[in-house]
């Protein structure tokens, strides 16, 4: 569905990204995970659009998408949830997730989208009205996943969104995200949360200063012995 | 007594004018974080596109809006795809945004010049001296009008903010930008959408302050310094703070004249920005709004 080939990014004069492949096929969970820094969330940066790519290619459902406006990438059908929630503080829970739906595609069917998304979090249909800032993290980040679903992606992109989270509310982080997954959204998931992510995604990459340093399925790489060493501190 | 509530009165209506003044201004600062100095020069353009259209055509300035106000529009978002645009987002006022604004009226001033010459205009309708009684006070027509109509534009602002996907994605734009291009919000058509309603305003505002004021070229300046405290007190990018700024500032201006020369009227803008900026820097609304996460 989406392939990133030997992608090459960098901020300014600095170099980020150093010729990455990644491959997402459809209705997979996929995880990209590494330490701080490793250009983990640029490598989303670029995919949406925020960040142009230096050299290399990024193809979705067999076009060149890399370089394009996020706008339009976003109308092809994917969605970006970056890190730290980045809401609207003064807008209501409501009025986020209705701009979720921007893109033409997706307000067709927002009224839809809309109760799928309070079915999913039910906190979200009791706090509509209020506004987004006045919201605890958990909900913040319900509020920003819901506001990504708005757009009726193919493919959504998560960045650490366990990030910040008490340990209960990381655990639903991941029942969410498995469950959006069966309802036949893919999933690309950007995680410090090694453990969680590997356990929960079909095929994990691991990525350090801006390379693809091994990939293999979420479960055989948390019995690796650099992954146990590296990151995991066994 | 009367006094006071003469005065009070007229403070209102004096509001409405400067909040319709200072909404451009905060739209536009809140949508691309630039201060739009060339906002003295739509002022002035447009007061002498109205006296132009009165003095040759016989159209009522109030009239002329529907005109002036769809003119400028276009005027506003062809000012930013040309110019505006070009000059790198940040996250404060750039000092070559400042330049290029600055520019901007400059060149709209001196085109002024060689059109409508250095002379004093001023447009005498009809109803310029008329009066009209409310609770007793003796009221300018054209003032309540000027208010009145200053009001409807901005209930008309506030429901285009909150109804439409447009206006919705101009307040979100305002907050948080990256998050506007991720959720698929062509950012730059919204820009100049901003750029073009911001200007409209100005133009609206300076048509209203033909009727009211004599001009020159040179005219506008004082009020958008107005505008530019107004917008500080109402917290920069706050639509509710800045009707509440322009009221304080009308109000303040209006009293102080009771107890205070008229000539050192001017003054009282400067001094409440200095005021504010020392002792209240996120204005008004920043005071009532209490502590906030994101």
């Amino acid at each position: 569905m989406l392939e990133l080939k030997e992608l090459e990014v960098a901020y300014g004069e600095v170099q980020a990204i150093w010729g990455i492949d990644l491959e997402v096929p459809e209705g997979k969970i996929i995880t990209l995970v590494g330490s701080n820094g490793a250009g983990k969330s640029t490598t989303l940066r670029t995919i949406s659009g925020l960040l142009t790519p230096m050299r290399g290619s990024i193809t979705f459902l067999g076009e060149e998408i890399g370089g394009k406006k996020p706008h339009e990438i976003v109308a092809r059908g994917i969605a970006h949830i970056p890190e730290a929630r980045q809401l609207w503080p003064d807008m209501t829970v409501y009025e986020n997730l209705e701009l979720g739906a921007y893109s033409n595609h997706a307000r067709a069917h927002r009224d839809k989208t809309i109760q799928w998304v309070f079915e999913l979090f039910p906190r979200l249909a009791e706090r509509r009205h209020q506004k987004a800032g006045t919201l605890s993290g958990g909900e913040q980040q319900m509020c920003a996943i819901g506001r990504g679903l708005m757009a009726r992606p193919r493919l959504l992109m998560l960045d650490e969104p366990s990030l910040g989270l008490a340990p209960m509310l990381v655990e639903d982080v991941f029942r969410i995200v498995r469950e959006i997954n069966s309802e036949g959204v893919t999933i690309l998931l950007v995680e410090q949360n090694i453990v969680n992510a590997l356990s929960t995604a079909d095929w994990a990459y691991v990525m350090e200063t801006g390379k693809i340093i091994m990939e293999g399925p979420g479960r055989e790489l948390l019995d690796d012995p650099h992954i146990r060493g590296a990151y995991l501190g066994v | 007594m009367t006094d006071l509530l003469s005065v009070t009165v007229s403070g209102l209506l004096l509001a409405g004018l400067y909040a319709t003044m200072s909404y451009g201004l905060t739209m536009i600062y809140g949508v691309m974080k630039i201060i739009n100095l060339s906002q003295a020069g739509t002022f002035m353009l447009a007061a002498y596109v109205a006296f132009t259209l009165f003095t040759y055509l016989g159209l009522d300035p109030m009239l002329s809006l529907v005109i002036i106000v769809p003119a400028f529009f276009l005027f506003g978002m062809l000012l930013q795809r040309l110019f505006v645009s070009r000059v790198p987002l940040a996250n404060t006022p750039t000092l070559p945004s400042l330049l290029l604004l600055f520019g901007i009226w400059l060149v709209l001033q001196n085109l002024a010049y060689m059109i409508w010459t250095g002379d004093d205009r001023s447009i005498l309708t009809s109803y310029t001296y008329s009066t009209i009684n409310f609770l007793g006070l003796q009221l300018s027509f054209t003032r309540v009008m000027v208010f009145l109509i200053g009001l409807l534009a901005l209930f008309a602002l506030q429901a285009f903010l909150t109804r439409t996907y447009t206006g919705k994605a101009i307040r979100a734009l305002t907050q948080n930008r990256p998050a506007c291009m991720l959720v698929g919000i062509d950012v730059d058509r919204i820009a100049m959408l901003a750029f073009g309603i911001g200007v409209a305003f100005d133009a609206l505002a300076g048509t209203l302050m033909s009727l009211l004021y004599a001009f020159t070229p040179a005219f506008g300046n004082t009020f958008m310094l107005k505008a530019f405290v107004i917008i500080v007190l109402g917290g920069l990018q706050n639509y509710y703070g800045v009707a509440i700024g322009a009221l304080v500032l009308a109000l303040v201006e209006s009293w102080a004249v009771m107890f205070m020369p008229a000539s050192l009227q001017p003054a009282i803008a400067y001094t409440l920005l200095v005021i504010v900026l020392v002792l209240m820097p996120r204005g008004i609304t920043g005071l009532l709004e209490g502590r906030r996460t994101v």
